[in-house]
């Protein structure tokens, strides 16, 4: 079945080696560093890997045909498939984290070269039954399109190779999106649309399109606009999960129950497809769900900071300014100003290079001057604002315009007033802002609470509170008497 | 994997010896030829193997300093925010041996023939949304406790006050490992350079109380500039940190910068990493002169705040000054001050002296949690109160409801922390209705230790230090973080 051909015995000794030697690295992965130039052989893996696949593809082509194969293009093949998931393996120990498509592709090349190996043995020692081979080609060459399949995947991203239509899906939300195209819709692509497509339409029903929702399925329309709670696809929805009605079925995704909130408040305000985030009041519960849902791209934004040098951080550091990374290896940084005997603005000169790169800066009880200030202007990754105790004016927060990202601002005595409303208005992420002890009136900050229920103020201690432990009342501890 | 040329055999498995050598070798070769990968192979686990970068949290932490509120002596929990009506329904009833389940006892109890159930010695009440069961002894914190998360199932394993303080403060029983704040400043450094990572503050109510001692805020093995300073009330807050009269400020400099030349010559000649950190502490020390006099100085404090506190704390050494100074202590940058109020172990007249108490600690607790939050401090400082461990629901002695005491109690009791990381207005952990076992979510002191450290943004068990041939921890074998409190 085998034309002979006299094949030199180093090559049998050369496959035994490289298969031990690939069975060593994949055991040991964890404890294996590699030197540079070992390394940078891995980086011939993307060129060497065709070499397998259309070599062992014509061998399995072949063997499936005629069942005549030169031994030659065996050994070739099995010799490259070896170098490859070697190579490969070299390529990946360098990879900080392995993903799940990574370790996979890993797998399954390791698979393809042993598989090689099996049927080169096999060969080799005339155990080959026929049956037995026809098994292990088609096996093999299963193998070798999931081992490719991954590897695309791995190089080129996961939708690469989905199918155009599946793949158009975006998860940016606008920061003033259309309820239902930008929140709703996702929703019920994430999980709903799976069944309620157009190839696979449950109860008549598809949830692909706003026109199609409104028409409903064939139980009629699934949304009710005068009355929300009467709506079809809410009742489903609140079912208990034992329930054979419940929406998903058990067993599938389910919706959170924020999803569920957000349905209800869709329906509730009208179910139409034109509603923006910035038509509703900002009680309405629906923006706080919208803001919460917008939220998680802005923490993502900690990778995409700047590398920072050690080196850099450690001559910034110094008696009075501390500088630290958020956590290790995050490029992400806590900055905290002391007052030094001699402090002066000019400080913020030398941290003029890793000003992209604060995310909290403390600058609190400092005489702070234009320089500071044009300085914490420029930190425009800056979440986190530590100005208290100073004379920070409302002139100087008008300049810190363009900080979108900031979370919480302590700004409590300090000269701000109420101009300063305005500008707090303006940091769509803010969320907590302390502002005790500055030139802010009590009518004023009032109408800005009940304006953004999602900014929590803190103008100081409540009165009451502060009344209770302000005036003594003698013995105020009742102890029990027995009766 | 044997394989040989045809012509050998006619069994293609047969191998010969010279044949299964020379397979063999290359086999070696390979693994030989693979082994070269693995750096240190031969070194065996050695040095250097400590996997995280000190001085950087391990993952961005919530908390950047903590305020320890510690209660020496070990409040009774039965008295501050454990309710338990059963206790008064079944006043003067034996403990069930079923709820005792052979739990040992200390020398104060073990002959008492009888265990009378005693009732709290004080009135409880509900407070705030959460609903918290909160002791008349301590209405201040009642009205914060929208605010702080008490943790009702904490439990130890030691029943007398010196291994169970020394477990609470280092992780053991057994004197010598470092204190909790000596971790936090080995793992994350300091914050601010000018003043010590970890202070001790103390202070001594007119109860029943036990010693403290400098082991508590000792460095154990890690370098002593990790100890805990103590601060004391008074002229000299820092002992010896002072120059003499007649030495000034350009002079002291002056001192400094020949003495420090000389000791880099010798550190240069020895190459001991020693001098270096001598040389820096020096310069420390230059540096606190000016510091701690300015942090300790709370003249400068508005008449609102120390209202807020109460008056005591302007009298030195009260436990209400140095709840302000804690406070002044963590806006500095101390990562880790502690404080102990001595004078809770109530074994004898408790209702009376756990009154004195709580008007020690009540108000500038709860002071000291409305001031960091209305600071916007409470979002990254956590505050925690609490004792070594809590006190039987039995009397020591004789049933006397008008004078009793409480004897240690290891198996449940209460604290409770605030900000930093920790939900706010919740309750933790039951205990049954004699309070006397945990009956739901347990919290060890390693636990406890866990959740700290996570909430400062350290891994309990990657935070190690090597020392007699072994790696240390806090938590050292033990310990899983309680992630129900966290946020």
């Amino acid at each position: 079945m085998m034309k002979k051909t006299n094949i030199k015995p180093w090559v049998g000794y050369l496959i035994f080696g490289l298969t031990v030697f690939l069975v060593f690295c994949l055991i040991f992965e964890s404890s294996i560093q590699l030197p540079s130039l070992v390394a940078w052989l891995g980086r011939w893996h993307p060129l060497i890997l065709h070499f397998p696949i259309v070599l062992l593809v014509v061998a399995i082509f072949l063997g499936l045909t005629t069942n005549k194969i030169p031994k030659l293009l065996l050994v070739v093949a099995t010799i490259s498939a070896l170098l490859t998931a070697i190579s490969g393996f070299m390529l990946a120990v360098d990879a900080s984290e392995k993903g799940d498509l990574l370790i996979w592709h890993q797998r399954l090349g390791s698979a393809v070269a042993f598989l090689a190996v099996l049927w080169y043995v096999l060969v080799t020692l005339n155990l080959a039954r026929t049956i037995l081979i026809k098994v292990l080609q088609v096996v093999l060459g299963i193998t070798i399109f999931f081992a490719g399949h991954y590897g695309g995947m791995v190089t080129h991203g996961e939708d690469f190779l989905a199918l155009p239509t599946l793949g158009n899906k975006s998860n940016i939300i606008p920061e003033n999106p259309l309820i239902y195209a930008h929140i709703v819709q996702p929703i019920l692509d994430d999980k709903c649309i799976s069944c309620h497509n157009g190839n696979k339409k449950k109860g008549e029903l598809l949830l692909t399109n706003f026109k199609e929702i409104k028409k409903g399925g064939e139980n009629g329309e699934i949304i009710d606009e005068t009355d929300y709670k009467n709506s079809t696809i809410l009742k489903l929805v609140h079912l208990p999960l034992e329930d054979e009605n419940h929406m998903p079925p058990e067993g599938k995704p389910q919706l959170s129950i924020s999803e569920i909130q957000i349905l209800e408040r869709w329906i509730a305000l009208g179910a139409n497809d034109t509603l923006q985030l910035s038509h509703l009041n900002s009680d309405e519960t629906l923006v706080g769900l919208v803001r919460k849902l917008q939220q998680p791209t802005v923490k993502k934004d900690w990778s995409k900071l700047p590398e920072i040098d050690d080196e850099v951080l450690k001559n910034l550091n110094s008696n009075y300014v501390n500088i630290t990374r958020f956590a290790n290896q995050s490029n992400a940084l806590n900055v905290i100003v002391f007052t030094a005997p001699t402090y002066n603005d000019s400080i913020f000169i030398e941290l003029d290079p890793i000003a992209k790169n604060i995310v909290q800066l403390d600058l609190s009880a400092l005489p702070l001057g234009e320089q500071a200030i044009s300085f914490i202007a420029k930190c425009v990754n800056l979440e986190w604002l530590e100005v208290d105790k100073t004379s920070f004016t409302d002139e100087n927060l008008e300049k810190l315009k363009g900080l979108t990202k900031l979370e919480v601002i302590k700004a409590y005595d300090t000269e701000i007033t109420d101009k300063s409303l305005a500008v707090f208005e303006n940091f769509k992420n803010l969320k907590k802002m302390y502002v005790a002890q500055t030139n802010i009136t009590i009518n004023a900050l009032d109408a800005f609470k009940k304006e953004h229920q999602n900014i929590s103020v803190d103008a100081g201690i409540n009165p009451s509170i502060e009344t209770f432990f302000v005036v003594k009342e003698k013995d105020t501890v009742a102890v029990k008497k027995e009766e | 994997m044997e394989k040989e040329k045809k012509s050998d055999s006619e069994n293609p498995l047969k191998v010969n010896r010279r044949h299964f050598f020379s397979q063999l070798s290359v086999g070696i070769g390979s693994l030989a030829l693979g082994s070269l990968l693995i750096p240190d192979l031969f070194k065996g686990k050695g040095e250097g193997l400590l996997g995280q970068e000190l001085g950087i949290p391990h993952f961005a932490p919530k908390a950047k300093r903590i305020i320890y509120l510690f209660q020496a002596g070990a409040p009774s929990q039965l008295e501050t925010f454990d309710y338990k009506p059963t206790l008064k329904k079944r006043m003067g009833e034996d403990l069930p041996e079923s709820i005792r389940n052979g739990q040992r006892l200390t020398g104060m109890t073990s002959g008492q023939s009888k265990f009378p159930l005693m009732p709290p010695a004080v009135k409880f009440n509900q407070h705030g949304q959460s609903g918290a069961w909160v002791s008349e002894f301590f209405p201040h914190i009642a009205k914060i406790s929208d605010e702080i998360c008490f943790v009702k199932s904490m439990h130890t394993e030691a029943i007398n006050h010196d291994p169970a303080i020394t477990f609470f403060q280092t992780g053991s029983q057994q004197s010598g490992r470092p204190s909790m704040g000596s971790w936090m400043s080995y793992g994350l450094g300091n914050e601010n350079k000018n003043l010590p990572s970890f202070v001790v503050l103390t202070s001594r109510g007119k109860g029943n109380s036990q010693g403290l001692y400098s082991k508590l805020w000792s460095s154990g093995f890690l370098d002593s500039k990790h100890q805990g300073v103590l601060l004391r009330s008074g002229k000299d807050p820092v002992l010896y940190l002072n120059d003499p009269d007649g030495l000034s400020r350009s002079d002291k400099r002056h001192l400094l910068d020949k003495v420090s030349s000389l000791n880099k010559i010798h550190h240069v000649e020895t190459g001991d990493d020693e001098i270096e950190s001598r040389i820096a502490q020096y310069e420390m020390a230059y540096r606190m002169q000016m510091s701690v006099p300015d942090v300790m100085d709370i003249k400068k404090e508005p008449e609102s705040v120390i209202k807020l506190y109460g008056e005591d704390c302007q009298v030195p050494g009260t436990y209400a000054a140095n709840a302000l100074q804690a406070r002044r202590l963590a806006e500095n940058g101390v990562r880790f001050i502690q404080l102990y109020h001595q004078g809770w172990d109530q074994h004898g007249n408790l209702t009376n002296e756990m009154r004195g108490q709580a008007k020690d600690v009540d108000q500038a607790s709860a002071a000291l949690i409305l001031d960091l939050k209305q600071r916007g401090m409470l979002e990254d400082t956590l505050v925690v109160w609490g004792g070594e461990f809590g006190r039987t629901n039995f009397c020591q002695g004789n049933f006397n409801p008008d004078n009793f005491g409480r004897d240690h109690h290891p198996r449940a009791f209460s604290i409770w922390m605030a900000g930093g990381g920790i939900k706010p207005g919740i309750t933790y952990g039951k205990t049954d209705e004699f309070g006397y076992n945990v009956v739901e979510n347990p919290v060890h002191i390693n636990d406890f230790h866990a959740t700290l450290m996570h909430a400062m943004g350290i891994n309990h068990e990657e935070l190690t230090y090597k020392y007699q041939g072994r790696r240390f921890r806090l938590t050292d074998v033990a310990g899983n973080v309680v992630k129900d409190i966290l946020t």
